[in-house]
């Protein structure tokens, strides 16, 4: 069984005037290990779907299932930890808590999960030397580049030993160079640790590292591709 | 992890988190210290009188109080007395021959209480004989010498060494007139008691009224004031034929204002912790709205809701508490320092007095008034934090997130 399986999803946003179907009967299955894209043009849904596979949103029609667990059953709370304990997130900025350091950051989401604290900051620094920032993990998120945030965002996303990592845009706010830098980065994870990535983007550079890109377009899976 | 993560989080916005805490501090100490001058002036209520005439506990025939009648007085005082000396908690006991009269000067006349006192036994007891303005507390002059209050003083237009007439009815309905010379004025914290109150030497009235010695009012004093309620029970089982009041039961209405002024402190603390709320539920109201990417961030990497709350609800005690320890802090410093330096209200001399309490006012609060705020403090904290915490956890965390 595929680590993801999605069948025929539907999302209508009711709060417009005009009801907006952002996903139309989307059908897709994720493998361990994969490394890849979801592409396609400002409003096809990217964001849409990574959140519903996230369990961020709730779909209007259609079934998601994680590793034999169907998402549409994980009522409240249920969900938020199934987030927490499956589920890694990186988003476009916003991801820190600025008042703690990176350290701390990574530490955080390892608390929630109730892990000794020896545990917590062995990890942490690990990731953090794993993500090229040991010698930055008493910074705080004001003190670090964009690209040095998003590199502590994927530490902490690792942090808590998901089943797969989900990033929607995460190289958006980026210089090409960093944004090259991140995905080498993630390259690498994925690698070692066979850590499965699913990302969003529109750049691309970023796409054509990708070894499977799928694209949407008005809410429809266009293409399939692995590379 | 989570209380530093609070505690970051007050200190983010330093202005307006420093705002509110100042709000909460300066309420607060502005309410202790003028609860702790309310409370003193209670408490100086009561000492005064306690020092000025009432002491601690006061005997009586049963049937004295229907009319203060010169026959009503203690049958076999002596008996009384043996057992009083022998009390441990009693330091001292003033036996009062005390009836009603009427003083007259050569202008105008009053209604008085006449007291008959043995001046060395109520030196022991009142401190009446510090409170003599003019003259001297007794002085063996030729005749009657008498001892008045200032307001009595001025109402008939008497001066020291001037002569007076009081007139009483003796024990066997007589009416009698007796002439007293002016030989000390006094002026206590109570302008009312100076104007209804004369004292003279006993022996003078047992002469008069040619009689053995007799006593309305036993005046007891107790080294201690804790002690006083046991000791007047003790002492009501002692004497059943007897009226033993503590001095709660004989002035109660003096009683009651004291009671009242630590009341109103209370009463005064809750109105500006209320109006502190508005405050607090404001500021973190503010500091939700200005985190809801980085809430719905929290809640969307797996923070559970009711750790949002808690972390809400764990700010605001946290930004209450460091205003209330501010404000407490100050309050009990200004309390401490002017409870030994006294504050000195004679402007306010005249409207104090009519209460009768003393200008000079050391300011204090029951010890047990500071841990009562400081609950009250938890349970404003925690009504300011229901809307703010409610909000945060009422974010969707996609649209929150969206939001940028
Ligand atoms: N909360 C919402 N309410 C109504 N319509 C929405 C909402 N969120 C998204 N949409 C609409 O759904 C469609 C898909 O939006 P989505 O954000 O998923 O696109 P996207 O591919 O991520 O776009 P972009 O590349 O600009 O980020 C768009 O037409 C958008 O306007
Ligand atoms: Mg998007």
């Amino acid at each position: 069984m595929a680590l993801i399986e999605i069948e025929h999803l539907d999302k209508i946003y009711n709060t417009t005037a005009v009801p907006v179907k952002a996903l139309n009967d989307v059908t897709l299955q994720f493998e361990r290990g994969e490394f890849t894209s979801v592409v396609g043009p400002s409003g096809s849904g990217k964001t849409t779907f990574l959140n519903m596979v996230g369990g961020l949103d709730r779909p209007t029609k259609g079934k998601i299932v994680i590793d034999g667990t169907n998402l549409a059953e994980l009522k409240g709370s249920k969900l938020v930890e199934f987030r927490l304990h499956h589920i890694g997130f990186v988003f476009q900025a916003f991801n820190l808590i600025p008042v703690f350091t990176a350290l701390e950051n990574v530490e955080f989401i390892m608390l929630l999960q109730g892990i000794s604290k020896e545990e917590r900051q062995k990890r942490a620094i690990e990731l953090l030397e794993a993500v090229g920032l040991g010698d930055r993990i008493h910074s705080r998120p004001g003190q670090l580049s964009g690209g040095q945030q998003q590199r502590v965002a994927v530490a902490r996303a690792l942090a808590s030993k998901p089943e797969f990592v989900l990033a929607d845009e995460p190289t958006a706010n980026l210089d090409s160079k960093s944004a090259e830098d991140l995905l080498t980065l993630m390259e690498e994870l994925n690698r070692e640790y066979q850590t499965t990535f699913i990302f969003s983007t529109h750049d691309p550079r970023v796409i054509k590292r990708a070894r499977r890109i799928v694209t949407l377009c008005d809410g429809k899976v266009e293409k399939d591709e692995t590379v | 992890m989570l209380l530093a993560l609070a505690w970051k989080n007050i200190w983010r916005n330093k202005n307006r988190s420093l705002i509110v805490v100042l709000a909460i501090a300066f309420g607060l100490w502005g309410g202790l210290f003028s609860g702790g001058l309310m409370v003193s002036m209670g408490e100086s209520m009561v000492n005064s009188a306690i020092d000025r005439d009432l002491a601690h506990i006061q005997i009586h025939n049963p049937r004295y109080d229907e009319n203060n009648d010169i026959k009503q007085f203690i049958p076999d005082p002596e008996k009384v007395f043996a057992v009083l000396k022998k009390e441990p908690d009693i330091l001292a006991f003033s036996a009062r021959t005390r009836f009603l009269g009427m003083a007259s000067s050569a202008t105008s006349s009053y209604p008085v209480h006449i007291t008959g006192i043995d001046p060395e036994q109520e030196k022991k007891v009142t401190t009446l004989s510090e409170k003599i303005i003019e003259g001297d507390y007794f002085v063996t002059e030729h005749g009657i010498s008498i001892v008045i209050g200032k307001k009595l003083a001025k109402r008939l237009k008497l001066r020291l060494h001037s002569k007076m007439v009081l007139g009483f009815e003796g024990l066997n309905g007589d009416l009698i007139n007796i002439a007293c010379r002016v030989v000390g004025i006094y002026k206590t914290e109570s302008s009312m008691f100076d104007e209804m109150n004369v004292f003279l030497n006993q022996k003078y009235l047992f002469d008069v009224l040619d009689t053995q010695p007799i006593y309305h009012e036993i005046a007891i004093r107790s080294p201690n004031a804790e002690v006083v309620a046991a000791l007047t029970l003790k002492l009501k089982k002692q004497f059943p034929a007897l009226k033993v009041e503590s001095w709660k039961e004989r002035a109660p209405e003096i009683a009651f204002i004291s009671d009242l002024m630590i009341q109103y402190t209370y009463l005064f603390l809750v109105f500006i912790l209320f109006a502190v709320l508005f405050g607090i539920t404001n500021t973190m109201l503010m500091s939700v709205i200005d985190r809801i990417r980085e809430l719905g961030m929290l809640i969307a990497i797996g923070m559970k809701r009711v750790k949002i709350f808690s972390m809400i609800l764990l700010e605001t005690l946290l930004l209450s508490f460091t205003g209330g320890l501010l404000g407490i802090i100050l309050g009990m410093g200004t309390i401490a320092i002017f409870s030994h330096v006294g504050i000195n209200l004679s402007v306010f001399e005249a409207s104090l007095e009519s209460f009768g309490s003393s200008s000079i006012l050391y300011p204090v609060l029951p010890a047990e008034m500071y841990v009562i705020l400081t609950i009250l403090i938890v349970a404003t904290a925690n009504i300011a934090a229901l809307m703010p915490a409610w909000k945060a956890i009422r974010l969707e965390p996609a649209k929150a997130i969206r939001s940028y």
